[in-house]
């Protein structure tokens, strides 16, 4: 996987060098890095034709709450997990369960501290699309480190 | 409470509640003052953040990485 990474960020760079000379901006050039970047991360997944309008995630948060909106299955107290010294460990696991999409949104926004319109034009999704995308990211993630067993 | 608990998760998850009408961003306010569960789900949101940013700092990066993308993209 490290093999892959690395051949991916040749790959970016490769192409970047050769068209250096059309970049006027750092802003418009770190957006163009992370966007090649996110699209050779779904070629490597194959991902991009996969319909994305249904996921499973979607009626997971739905089963945790009861007609009239309130929680039937509550978050549980993650705590312990969230103060423990395994916690990026345990992160990146389930980081590696999200759809190559959700994972970018996540990061972008989490990691990199990008901008709305900055992650939309990368993701190439509208405004209400990257929320759905972040949502999905978060209801995933949080599912898997309650998973994990770590809840009381 | 006028709104649910399941629309201030989705606001919360969605990180779309600074996009929200004032009125809506106060009720969502009031809403976590008074709701034990949502304020935990708002805090572990937090909680997920700075994981993910202890994350991306404890992966050291590679000394020799940089060496070796030169020697590959150079064609050495």
């Amino acid at each position: 996987m490290e093999q892959e990474a690395e051949d991916m960020v040749q790959d970016v760079f490769t192409t970047f060098l050769q068209r250096l000379d059309s970049f006027e901006g750092r802003s418009q050039l770190r957006t163009w890095l992370f966007g090649i970047l996110h699209r050779k991360a779904m070629e490597r997944r194959r991902e991009a034709i996969r319909d994305d309008r249904m996921d499973p995630i979607d009626d997971v948060f739905e089963s945790r709450f009861d007609s009239n909106g309130n929680w039937t299955r509550p978050p549980a107290d993650l705590e312990r997990l969230l103060l423990s010294k395994e916690i990026g460990e345990t992160i990146r696991a389930c980081m590696e369960g999200l759809p190559v999409k959700q994972r970018s949104a996540f990061v972008l926004q989490e990691i990199e501290e990008l901008s709305t319109g900055e992650m939309c034009k990368i993701l190439d999704v509208s405004v209400t699309n990257l929320g759905v995308l972040l949502f999905r990211a978060r209801a995933r993630l949080r599912e898997c480190l309650e998973g994990k067993g770590f809840t009381k | 409470m006028t709104i649910s608990c399941k629309n201030v998760a989705k606001l919360l998850l969605s990180e779309q509640l600074q996009s929200q009408k004032w009125w809506k961003r106060m009720e969502v306010r009031l809403h976590l003052s008074m709701c034990d569960l949502c304020s935990r789900l708002a805090r572990q949101i937090k909680q997920l953040r700075a994981g993910a940013r202890t994350m991306s700092t404890q992966a050291e990066p590679d000394s020799e990485l940089e060496e070796r993308l030169i020697r590959k993209i150079s064609g050495q």
